[in-house]
């Protein structure tokens, strides 16, 4: 895979929830090989971006493409190019493990037999082996959130698409993901992520985007956002808290005090 | 201690009220925030009830009044006053088990699967004090319920029977003391149970039973009608009602002491009167008390399992192998190609990868998923009943009489496709609910098909099979039962098919169309799912499609009936335009709605 072909690309991205702005004018790439990590606050933007990036939602102007393909032009190429791991891990609660896999298999029109096997080993690298045969909704938090990106995995997607992808996951499941991640970008796909947890971000990501009130305020590799900072501000904390409430953040140590 | 909380209260009373008025504010907010239409609806509801209950309180004060006048006693032959004196005993005992029972699913869902016990219980609050809150909050609206029939009756029979002013009171005081010891009977029963299995699972089964209960019940009219049995009461029947409800009223059952002091009380029998009554309220008083910290004690510990779902089996897991990502990177996964396609097996041909996934996907969940079931079975007992009542009345148009040849061959005919109108009837039953929530029935899942490289068409197809298919076959379950009783020959067996099939096709094009159209996916309970304003629209419309597409199929064989021309015009006539119109129906509103398809689940 070419890992300087732009396989995720945002042009003057907007969402318009009737007079609100979700999201104003975002614009960025993301190349293949990368993990791009995109941070911000609460309700700043991310999941809506990330729902128009994967295709669940119609972006009010600006184009996004995935792999190449417009996802609005051409959606079903871009969604066949892409994964997507939720926030959420809404899954078929009465579908197994397994059928859930055979199901997604279907769905991407991928051979019965590769889908077999790969579901065998998808299943016995993020550990739900044991837990194949059962209905998801017997599964905790984080096996689901496992098999939600067995799910995504499944057809070895170009592009892959995670919303707080650690989110109630414990330690060792949490490494198995970053390797994973790590793993698919080393391969050449483009890994999009979104975090609250700035450990993750400036350890995984490659390059990260900043999006605050709807718009991206920064984007670039580590040593590019702390050029952006201020003095002193080395820490992607400092930096995200600098771009994103610097004032709110003495506020609360203020109340707390 | 944190530096702002002080300290906290052991009393329970207050931390009880405290949480009764938070579930108060919840109501309330609802309410306040209700549409205007809603807020109306429900003064208007609670007006009714209120109008309710004083109506039931007048017909239970002239009726009891009735039934002790002479001219019944003479009637039934025996005295009716011992028949009265069981009332609040019948009432008393209906009341204990009804809330020991309907309680049952309503602990379970608060106890269990509600999710606030957790934060309750880690809040300053005493575990008890959340416990007596989450009873009252299970047993509040049956009691209501119950009240609202018992208590109007129990004051009749009062008034009529100039009871002592004392028994007033103190009906209302039993009546809660029997609630609040049956509530807690009822929560040690739901960690039983919960210990046993998940409470999940429970909650499924009982909302199955329940549903199968409701529609057994709201059809036992229709049922007794059609197993012949007469509903008029001879005066014997009615002697012996009154000597069994006499017999029940026995001094050695428990439950019977609160009725019969009651009316000892009321008749100022006053030894025997205190007595029962005390009795009645020291042992509800008890029980409740035993039971309240017992439950307490066994949720709290751990006992009655704290998880809502258990795991089926627990085997033994091994760890993967470290770096075993590479091993799935052996061979990079693709779609399939044309030549593997073109080998796949014949149904492959026909129906896409994705359209088989979703076909199969969703007969799973709706086999798996007990609440589905209880909607997915109701058309099945309908459909027997009607069928039953259907029977009885066929056997009508026998013989002739002064009627012209015509008119009764046209009422043969319509007879013998009677079983097409059933078929009809049952399929129109189930596909609102498996067309008309097709979309709907995705919920919260639905993100998984909107990010997959589906096309709508193809959504649409599979959505229009998992409706068609089983109701097809129900349909024609129906139809081959009823043409076997009915001996149609069958040329006429395999036109009633052809209608079924076709009228069912047209149906589930119009409620899958309506039914897309107002997917809402935003719901937990799959009872409480629904396709909007535009599915209701789309169950009326085909109440008026029925018909009409029934009439195009029938019609022209009642033509030919009345001009005596060959029967084998009216096949052919009807064939054609019911083929033309139901097959535009079926294929027309999903032709519209597929452009919405993309924008789905986006609001």
């Amino acid at each position: 895979m070419d890992t300087t072909i732009p396989l995720i690309e945002t042009r003057n991205l907007v969402k318009r929830y009737g007079d609100k702005v979700a999201v104003k004018d975002v614009s960025f790439d993301v190349n293949g090989g990368e993990v791009f990590g995109f941070l911000g606050p609460n309700g700043a933007g991310k999941t809506t971006t990330i729902k128009m990036i994967v295709g669940l939602l119609q972006p009010t102007s600006g184009t996004v493409k995935v792999s190449g393909y417009d996802v609005q032009a051409q959606p079903l190429l871009a969604k066949a190019s892409s994964g997507y791991v939720p926030d959420t891990p809404n899954l078929y609660a009465k579908l197994t493990g397994r059928e859930l896999l055979r199901f997604v298999g279907d769905l991407y029109d991928l051979d019965r037999q590769q889908v077999a096997q790969r579901t065998d080993e998808l299943l016995r690298i993020l550990d739900l082996t044991a837990a194949a045969n059962d209905t998801v909704d017997s599964y905790s938090h984080g096996m689901q959130q496992k098999a939600s990106l067995a799910a995504a995995l499944m057809h070895d997607p170009k592009v892959l698409v995670l919303d707080e992808p650690t989110v109630g996951l414990d330690p060792k499941s949490a490494r198995l993901i970053k390797d994973i991640l790590r793993q698919m970008a080393e391969r050449g796909a483009a890994v999009f992520l979104s975090t609250h947890i700035l450990e993750i971000a400036e350890r995984m990501c490659d390059r990260i985007g900043i999006i605050n009130k709807g718009e991206l305020v920064a984007v670039g590799t580590m040593k590019e956002l702390r050029s952006l900072g201020k003095a002193g501000e080395v820490s992607l904390e400092d930096i995200f808290l600098g771009l994103t409430g610097g004032a709110e953040e003495a506020e609360i140590a203020e109340i707390l005090k | 201690m944190s530096m702002l909380a002080s300290v906290p209260s052991n009393r329970i009373l207050p931390a009880v009220w405290k949480l009764i008025r938070l579930r108060l504010l919840l109501t309330l907010n609802g309410f306040k925030h209700a549409k205007t239409g809603r807020k109306i609806l429900v003064v208007v509801a609670y007006l009714g009830l209120l109008a309710f209950a004083g109506f039931i309180f007048l017909m239970s004060w002239l009726l009891l009044n009735f039934l002790r006048s002479p001219q019944l006693t003479k009637y039934v032959g025996i005295e009716v006053t011992p028949f009265l004196e069981a009332v609040p005993v019948l009432i008393f005992t209906a009341l204990f088990l009804g809330i020991l029972l309907s309680s049952f699913g309503v602990l379970l869902q608060v106890l269990y699967l509600s999710g606030d016990m957790d934060f309750l219980l880690s809040s300053p609050v005493p575990i008890r004090a959340v416990f007596v809150t989450k009873l009252l909050q299970a047993v509040l609206p049956n009691f209501g319920l119950i009240s609202l029939f018992g208590l109007p009756v129990l004051y009749g029979l009062g008034i009529s029977c100039h009871y002592n002013i004392l028994y007033y009171p103190l009906v209302l005081l039993v009546m809660v003391l029997l609630t609040l010891a049956a509530a807690g009977l009822s929560a040690m029963l739901v960690m039983v149970v919960a210990r046993l299995f998940p409470a999940r699972r429970v909650a499924e089964i009982l909302g199955f039973f329940t549903a199968l209960l409701t529609i057994l019940c709201s059809q036992i009219g229709n049922l007794t009608n059609s197993f012949g049995h007469s509903t008029d009461i001879s005066g014997e029947q009615v002697n012996s009602l009154f000597t069994l409800l006499m017999r029940f009223n026995t001094p050695w059952m428990p439950l019977n002491w609160a009725g019969q002091g009651l009316v000892a009380l009321g008749e100022s029998r006053w030894l025997s009167g205190f007595l029962l009554v005390t009795l009645t309220l020291g042992l509800s008083a008890v029980t409740f008390m035993v039971a309240l910290a017992t439950a307490e004690r066994w949720y709290y510990s751990g006992w009655a399992g704290m998880q809502v779902v258990a795991r089926k089996k627990k085997s033994l897991r091994t760890l993967p192998p470290a770096g075993t990502m590479q091993q799935a990177q052996g061979r990079p996964l693709r779609p399939a190609t044309t030549a593997e396609t073109a080998t796949a097996s014949w149904v492959g041909r026909f129906l896409p990868a994705p359209v088989r996934g979703i076909v199969w996907k969703d007969f799973l969940m709706l086999s798996r998923d007990l609440r589905n079931l209880s909607q997915l079975i109701s058309p099945l007992i309908f459909g027997v009943i009607y069928s039953l009542m259907f029977f009885r009345t066929g056997q009508f148009f026998t013989g002739q009489g002064d009627a012209p040849i015509w008119v009764m061959d046209s009422l043969r005919t319509l007879a013998t496709y009677g079983n097409v109108g059933m078929s009809l009837f049952v399929g129109w039953m189930l596909l609102g609910r498996l067309s008309g929530m097709a979309f709907s029935s995705e919920g919260k899942n639905y993100w998984m098909l909107k990010a997959s490289p589906v096309r709508p068409s193809h959504l649409l197809a599979a959505k229009y099979l998992v409706a068609y298919l089983p109701t097809l076959a129900l349909g024609s379950f129906f139809l081959v039962g009823i043409s076997i009783l009915q001996k149609i020959s069958p040329g006429v067996f395999l036109y009633s098919l052809l209608t079924v099939a076709m009228c069912l096709a047209g149906m589930n094009g119009i409620l899958l169309g309506f039914g897309t159209a107002g997917a809402n996916f935003n719901w937990e309970d799959p009872r409480k799912m629904n396709a909007g304003n535009l599915g209701c629209l789309g169950q009326f419309l085909t109440m008026l499609f029925l018909p009409l597409a029934f009439g195009l199929f029938i019609g022209p064989l009642f033509l030919v009936n009345l001009f005596q021309w060959p029967q084998g015009y009216g096949y052919l006539v009807g064939g054609i335009v019911g083929i033309v119109v139901t097959g535009t129906c079926a294929i027309l509103p999903l032709w519209l709605v597929q452009k919405k398809v993309d924008r789905l689940g986006e609001n």
